[in-house]
């Protein structure tokens, strides 16, 4: 980075601290009456100091590290309709400094993140062999200062008693026992910096993928019980309040959800974040942003693809799998003609099936 | 809807062959212009697809003879037959010896097709319709129109080389024919040797566990000097080099752990030291080149060849004609504005690219480059990879470009650009998206409608005509009558492949040139040799090789249908005798340090003298041995003369 970035983004970083000194005294909201003053966050983080060397410095979570345990100030997070990557299991944490919050950028945006907000992802399995032990791969994290998101990635030992820094990229061998009672195995791959890019992009520059309302309007089991999540963000201080109500996307799990809702729910968290105007691939016809995909061709129904990959003769051809790019490009594990590019080495077979029968009852043929 | 009555009814009436005869080749019925019915796929499957694709289950078979020579349409996109998926396969030959000459799957109406091939008059030809699809019924309608057979351009037979999906085209064993390459594993190189009979022996090379698979592209080239190309694997998450042995038998890995996400692999004398270089576009962030310290280490070095991301189709050869290779690269996505490079040497590069008007957002993954109009120049066609708006650019010979007013209508986008002489003409062609545009050598092009994959292009029956590969199915040009040449460059000075060369040839149908490079298109790796379609041109005037050292070598009156060998600096003038007979036969050649000089015992103690490339004398002393210690002379190319033996011999110092 040059030196004349860094100086641009450092005198951001002051730009942004002023306003936000400027807005505090009016926008704390007090406690209410019977609500104890949440204690002070022990987190440990200044963005402009840059990321720690090890995920325990940050004091993000308390006891054993492997336990993610939030400390006061951290609050877990989960997704209607998460990202496939190889099966792994995720836990997600949002960290913001007291004084700032996220502000709703409507249903289908990104929440408007504010300079400290930090987001934590920690992939894991379960029942891992030998042992059928729990196994902490990597924690990402992304944090906003300068009014950028910056990438930081933290690599567990061996001993699941820390994780170090790591942004060279690298794989890992796992092998587990999955819910389906069988032994499953993939080279699990850490991204490099560059790499995050290639999918948490918008407009150019890094983003988040998950947190939007549609995809966050849902409860969440807290240690003090069940809540809708953004009213809870809300209520901690983590989203000015007062937001519209949010409209979820179906759960794509969902079997009494209709069919193409739920093909579309999973469109959009596999495939939007470069399917879309604003994406790495916006040159490619599809538009699978949940929003979107109420047009059939944004869908890529009876759209030719660009690319010639045998007998593959349209993008989504009513009634016939075999001739959709969509399922042929789900249904290989070839690196250069998978979909998604990065994130899955390995079929996703329920969601196969579901983009097989949701193909099957469409109406043909195409024009 | 509209009225079928009258083609139905036709069909019926032109339908009375054996109701059975469809089932096999043997008892194909012979047919007739008009429409015909199949009630159900049902028969044997074809031994051949034209088409590429997967295999079928069953087959109709069908006869045509031509009386005439004629262009053939054979369709079944007809109205009737809305909701049914056909394919076709179509062969000339016999039964047991068929040979492909076109085929179509989806070339009619949504899954309908439409095949159409030239038939040289008094040639039977054979039309299967297979089920790979679907084994529905339907009416199919052939129609004849007179024509010369190869209006349609090349055809292709494939044959299934199993287990051989080969990414490169390329000489594994020095033989100067080109063989196959694959990567079946992580440990495992399978090369597809070219028989001097004919035919393709299998060698399986277990490798060191390549640190990245050749996912994305793949070259080849000769990093290390000792004649045995080695192999660069351009992964998903960084870029590994399988360094051949010099005996043969294996290789070890130069694997580098920085993360690309590599897109076009090549490798080139970036730096013009005598030493292969490599270069990886990056999808995701600047470009990474490996230059080579001469003892064939590599060093990685990201930036200053491309900064930006979206880096797809990179191509070196040399755009302004100043004898170094130049930098193209086609990109597309995240930072959509091609790049062209020029090389001042030195690893000192210009940007041209805004006023060769490449900055527009133009959305490719790679660029055919080749004088397409035989004026000594490389014209570009930047194909789209997303419609048919391709870009052809004219080169003044200085590297300005102005763009030609051409359309394509028939072609759609595609990944893979390339140009190569496939029917032996003299003018380029460019094979991508499914089509060959046959070149007019004017910078026009004829859409050839017919099936045809990209993948790794040469000569893999030594025919003189160029073939291809296509998943694990080698597609063998059957040639016409035009003739051709074969250029293997032997670099002595320059890296020993001659990648960067610039080959001249001219005979009565004019200049035509060729540039030695290593990776074009997007991914595959198509031969080293520099091939040359002549037309009807039995003579060639001359070949001049232009090596990236400065050495020109030139040659005169050839023959044409033959493979030319060149070893750099082998043509040039000494101002002695060259036509002398063969004098000391002298090695290792090129050398170090030592010249063994191979003379017998009776002229140790007599004199010998060593001339440079202009003739000048250089270095003389007595031959006490059978040794001369030549480490004193400066890198070129030498003439050594021993008194009292006839002619001389040339060396190249190292």
């Amino acid at each position: 980075m040059s030196r004349s970035l860094r100086t641009i983004i450092a005198l951001m970083g002051i730009v942004a601290v002023l306003v936000t000194c400027r807005k505090d005294p009016d926008e704390t909201v007090p406690p209410g009456p019977g609500t104890p003053a949440p204690p002070a966050s022990p987190v440990n983080f200044d963005p402009a100091n840059g990321p720690h060397e090890l995920l325990s410095t940050y004091n993000f979570y308390q006891g054993t590290l492997a336990q993610l345990q939030p400390v006061a100030g951290v609050l877990p997070y989960a997704l209607i309709d998460p990202l496939f990557t190889d099966h792994a299991l995720k836990q997600r944490h949002v960290w913001m400094p007291d004084s700032v919050k996220a502000a709703w950028n409507g249903n289908g945006g990104l929440l408007d993140f504010p300079d400290g907000a930090v987001l934590l992802k920690t992939f894991y399995y379960d029942q891992v062999q030998p042992g059928n032990v729990r196994r902490l791969i990597e924690t990402r994290m992304m944090y906003r200062w300068g009014g950028e998101w910056h990438f930081a990635n933290y690599v567990w030992n061996d001993e699941q008693t820390d994780a170090v820094a790591d942004l060279g990229g690298s794989n890992t061998p796992v092998e587990w026992t999955g819910t389906d009672g069988l032994l499953h195995q993939v080279d699990y791959r850490i991204p490099a910096e560059a790499e995050c890019g290639a999918c948490h992009k918008e407009h150019g520059e890094h983003a988040p993928v998950g947190p939007r309302p549609r995809n966050m309007a849902r409860p969440y089991t807290y240690a003090d019980g069940v809540a809708q999540q953004l009213d809870k963000w809300a209520a901690e201080g983590l989203l000015e309040p007062g937001h519209p109500p949010a409209v979820p996307m179906v759960d794509w799990q969902d079997g009494d959800a209709p069919l193409q809702d739920r093909v579309r729910a999973y469109l959009d968290i596999n495939c939007g974040h470069c399917h879309s105007a604003s994406g790495y691939c916006n040159y490619r016809p599809m538009r699978f942003a949940w929003e979107e995909t109420t047009d059939p061709a944004n869908l890529g129904i009876c759209v030719e693809p660009h690319e010639h990959i045998d007998g593959q003769t349209h993008i989504v051809a009513p009634t016939r799998a075999d001739r959709s790019m969509m399922y042929y490009r789900l249904n290989t594990n070839e690196i250069s003609q998978r979909m998604p590019l990065l994130g899955r080495s390995v079929l996703h077979t329920e969601a196969l099936e579901m983009i097989e029968d949701w193909i099957d009852q469409l109406t043909p043929p195409c024009e | 809807m509209r009225n079928l009555g009258p083609l139905l009814l036709a069909a019926a009436l032109v339908a009375t062959v054996p109701a059975r005869g469809q089932l096999t080749c043997g008892t194909a019925p012979l047919i007739a212009d008009g429409n015909h019915t199949v009630a159900q796929v049902t028969g044997q499957p074809p031994p051949l697809y034209c088409t590429g694709g997967a295999n079928a289950q069953h087959g109709m078979w069908y006869r045509y003879q031509a009386t005439e020579d004629i262009n053939l349409t054979i369709s079944t996109s007809l109205p009737e037959n809305a909701g049914v998926d056909t394919r076709i396969q179509v062969y000339t030959g016999t039964c047991g010896n068929l040979t492909c000459i076109g085929g179509d799957d989806d070339g009619g109406s949504v899954y309908l097709s439409v095949a159409v091939v030239g038939v040289s008059a008094g040639t039977t030809c054979y039309i299967v319709f297979d089920d790979r699809w679907d084994d529905d019924g339907f009416v199919f309608n052939v129609s004849s129109a007179p024509g010369t057979p190869w209006e349609n351009g090349p055809s292709f037979t494939p044959y299934s080389a199993s287990g051989h999906n080969a990414l490169g085209v390329v000489d594994m064993n020095g033989d100067n024919m080109d063989d196959l390459v694959s990567v079946p594993g992580n440990t495992q190189v399978l090369l597809g040797l070219q028989q001097a009979g004919g035919g393709i022996q299998s060698q399986s090379i277990t490798t060191p566990q390549a640190m990245y698979m050749p996912s994305w592209s793949f070259c080849a080239g000769d990093i290390n000097g000792d004649r045995q190309n080695d192999l660069l694997y351009g992964g998903g998450s960084g870029a590994t080099f399988m360094i051949r042995e010099q005996d043969g038998t294996g290789f070890v890995q130069q694997g580098f752990p920085q993360y690309i996400f590599s897109q076009r692999t090549n490798m080139v004398d970036i730096d013009n030291d005598g030493h292969l270089d490599a270069f990886v576009c990056h999808d995701v962030a600047a470009n990474v080149r490996f230059m080579n310290d001469g003892e064939g280490v590599l060093q990685f070095i990201q930036g200053g060849l491309g900064e930006t991301c979206g880096n797809y189709g990179s191509l070196w050869t040399d755009i302004n004609n100043d004898g170094l290779p130049d930098l193209f690269v086609a990109k597309c996505g995240c930072d959509a504005h091609d790049r062209m490079l020029f090389n001042q040497g030195n690893e000192v590069f210009t940007d041209v690219s805004a006023q060769n008007g490449l900055l527009d957002s133009h959305q490719s993954w790679s660029a055919a480059w080749g004088d397409f109009d035989n004026d000594g120049d490389m014209d570009v066609f930047i194909g789209s990879s997303t419609n048919n708006n391709h870009k052809l650019l004219r080169n003044d010979g200085n590297g300005n470009f102005t763009p030609v007013a051409a359309t394509f209508p028939e072609t759609s986008g595609s990944i893979e650009w390339t140009t190569h002489d496939f029917d032996n003409d003299g003018s380029l062609d460019i094979m991508g998206g499914g089509r060959i545009l046959l070149g007019n050598g004017d910078l026009t092009f004829t859409t050839r409608v017919g099936a045809v994959s990209n993948g790794p292009v040469g000569d893999l029956n030594n025919d003189g005509f160029l073939d291809y590969v296509n998943g694990g199915t080698v597609h063998y040009n059957n040639g016409n009558e035009n003739h051709w040449l074969r250029v293997v460059p032997l670099g002595l000075l320059s890296n020993t492949n001659g990648i960067g060369a610039r080959i001249v040839v001219e005979s009565a149908l004019g200049t035509q040139i060729r540039d030695i490079r290593s990776g074009d298109g997007f991914r595959y790796m198509s031969s080293l040799f520099a091939h040359f379609g002549l037309g009807p041109d039995t003579a060639i005037t001359s070949v001049t090789v232009h090596w990236p050292s400065g050495v020109v070598d030139h040659f005169v009156d050839l023959a044409a249908d033959t493979v030319l060998v060149v070893l750099e600096g082998s043509t040039i003038s000494t101002g002695i005798d060259d036509t002398a007979p063969v004098g000391p036969a002298l090695h290792p050649n090129p050398t170090n340090g030592l010249l063994h000089v191979g003379l017998a015992g009776e002229h140790r103690g007599g004199t010998y003298r060593i001339f440079d490339a202009a003739g000048r004398s250089a270095m003389q002393g007595r031959l006490l041995t059978d040794v001369i210690d030549v480490s004193g002379l400066a890198p070129g190319t030498y003439t050594l003369q021993v008194t009292g033996v006839a002619g001389s011999s040339r060396f190249v110092k190292q």
